[in-house]
């Protein structure tokens, strides 16, 4: 079965890439303890949000 | 875990503070580990490149900008990205050396100017530095009036670091560089570990060509860096082709000789590309890098024993240090020898010290927050006292 990914799927990708490196950098910036302060896991806590959209997205354009 | 069959994930700066002093200028920014996501194939650039089919031509994504951008930051006429700071010496070896010419470097140079010289067959000659490790304009003189006596013509460039990478000093560039002048010697400013960490002004200081490292201090992937000069040496150093082949008759349009053609053509110049509004961004913030290296180098000399072998007080995150008298006394009778003093550290979650050095060592500071300059700071004053060595408040 040949599945067509659209370009929204596409956009969902980068994306999720690009959020989870924002939690990347996060990790980089606390290191070594990762002791995040409220501001911080405030700023994880969207960042989880809207990756969670997008695997949504990704799971919509998969049906 | 593993990236890919054999390769580790490599997490040295998620899971550690790292002091490595080549590697913390280089570090990526979110930005530019977003963009080479997106642009890790092989000639990603090259998509929208269109006649006259060269890299500082393309617009789409802007690479065209970049360029102008790029010398506009460190105050030249004309910059070109180069796959490392020492392609850089090398095109500017290539157009200025002649076999048998003298080239200036100094006491403190690096090795891959040395190798660009080499590599021309010019005859390297050494400005001395001070007992205190400095190269200053005096040494400079002195060796110029040496080197003209010996060769009967001044030597045709000098190759001048601003910060070495042995000790972080800083050499007395300004009064070099008008020295060399007064002998019409072009000037290389080796910006490897300036460029892109704090304020360069080329014309400024009166340089004729500045080379930076974009993995050194430009956040930004290997091989990258670039290569800036003025109009009245852009001619030379970016001299364009000219050649005709004799069977098929073909020209190579304005490919540029000396950068051997376009250089960075995909993730490298991406990275740079991306990461350079942040970097234009934090030179301003040189002072508070050095607070931050100020914290552990007071740290460090409150130990009992310990030398700071860079000047002091320090210009420069990267520092040498002598713990000979300290953690070096403390391996002779530990357990783990010489590498009791690493793994001290990997247990603190510090990282980028050569295993086993406990003698003579390099560390930088370069793009820690203040918090973890603080705790590692507080990291080897704790090393210490648990090992025996006086440490003074």
């Amino acid at each position: 079965m040949v599945i067509f990914v659209s370009k929204r799927a596409i956009d969902a990708v980068f994306e999720g890439f690009f959020l989870l490196t924002d939690i990347r950098v996060m990790l980089r910036e606390t290191a070594p303890k990762h002791d995040l302060d409220e501001n911080q896991r405030e700023k994880v806590r969207s960042l989880l949000d809207a990756l969670e959209k997008d695997v949504a997205v990704l799971r919509e354009e998969l049906a | 875990m593993k990236c890919a069959g054999t390769i580790d994930v490599r997490d040295i700066d998620e899971s550690s503070i790292n002091i490595d002093p080549i590697q913390v200028g280089g570090r990526l920014t979110a930005d530019a580990m977003k963009a080479i996501i997106a642009y890790g194939d092989g000639y990603s650039v090259c998509d929208q490149c269109r006649k006259p089919f060269r890299l500082d031509y393309i617009k789409t994504p802007p690479v065209d900008h970049f360029h102008l951008d790029l010398a506009s930051f460190v105050n030249m006429d004309i910059a070109r990205v180069v796959p490392g700071a020492r392609r850089g010496f090398q095109a500017v070896a290539d157009a200025f050396i002649s076999p048998g010419d003298p080239v200036l470097i100094t006491a403190l140079s690096h090795y891959t100017e040395v190798l660009a010289i080499e590599g021309r067959a010019g005859v390297i000659r050494e400005i001395p530095k001070t007992e205190s490790t400095i190269i200053t304009a005096d040494l400079a003189a002195n060796k110029i009036e040496e080197v003209t006596r010996e060769f009967h013509r001044s030597p045709v460039l000098l190759f001048l670091d601003h910060f070495d990478y042995q000790y972080g000093n800083c050499h007395d560039l300004g009064g070099i560089i008008k020295v060399a002048h007064q002998y019409d010697i072009p000037v290389l400013y080796n910006g490897a570990y300036t460029v892109g960490i704090m304020p360069v002004d080329g014309k400024n200081m009166g340089a004729d060509f500045v080379v930076g490292s974009g993995h050194k201090s430009m956040a930004a992937p290997a091989p990258s860096g670039m290569l800036a000069t003025t109009s009245e040496w852009a001619g030379r150093v970016f001299r364009t082709t000219g050649v005709k082949t004799d069977v098929t008759a073909r020209t190579f349009g304005i490919k540029e000789i000396g950068m051997m053609g376009c250089t960075l053509m995909g993730v490298t110049l991406i990275g740079m590309m991306a990461s350079f509004p942040h970097v234009r961004e934090r030179v301003n913030h040189w002072e508070r890098e050095l607070a931050n290296g100020r914290k552990v180098v007071d740290a460090l000399r409150s130990i009992e024993g310990t030398i700071i072998q860079s000047e002091y007080p320090r210009k420069h995150t990267l520092t040498r240090v002598d713990t000979t008298g300290s953690f070096d006394r403390v391996a002779q009778t530990h357990k783990k020898r010489g590498f009791f003093f690493s793994s001290a550290l990997k247990e603190r979650g510090i990282a980028g010290i050569i295993p086993g050095a406990t003698k003579v060592w390099k560390f930088n500071t370069y793009g820690m927050t203040s918090s973890q300059a603080e705790y590692l700071a507080a990291a080897f004053r704790d090393i210490a006292r648990e090992n025996g060595l006086i440490v003074t408040d």
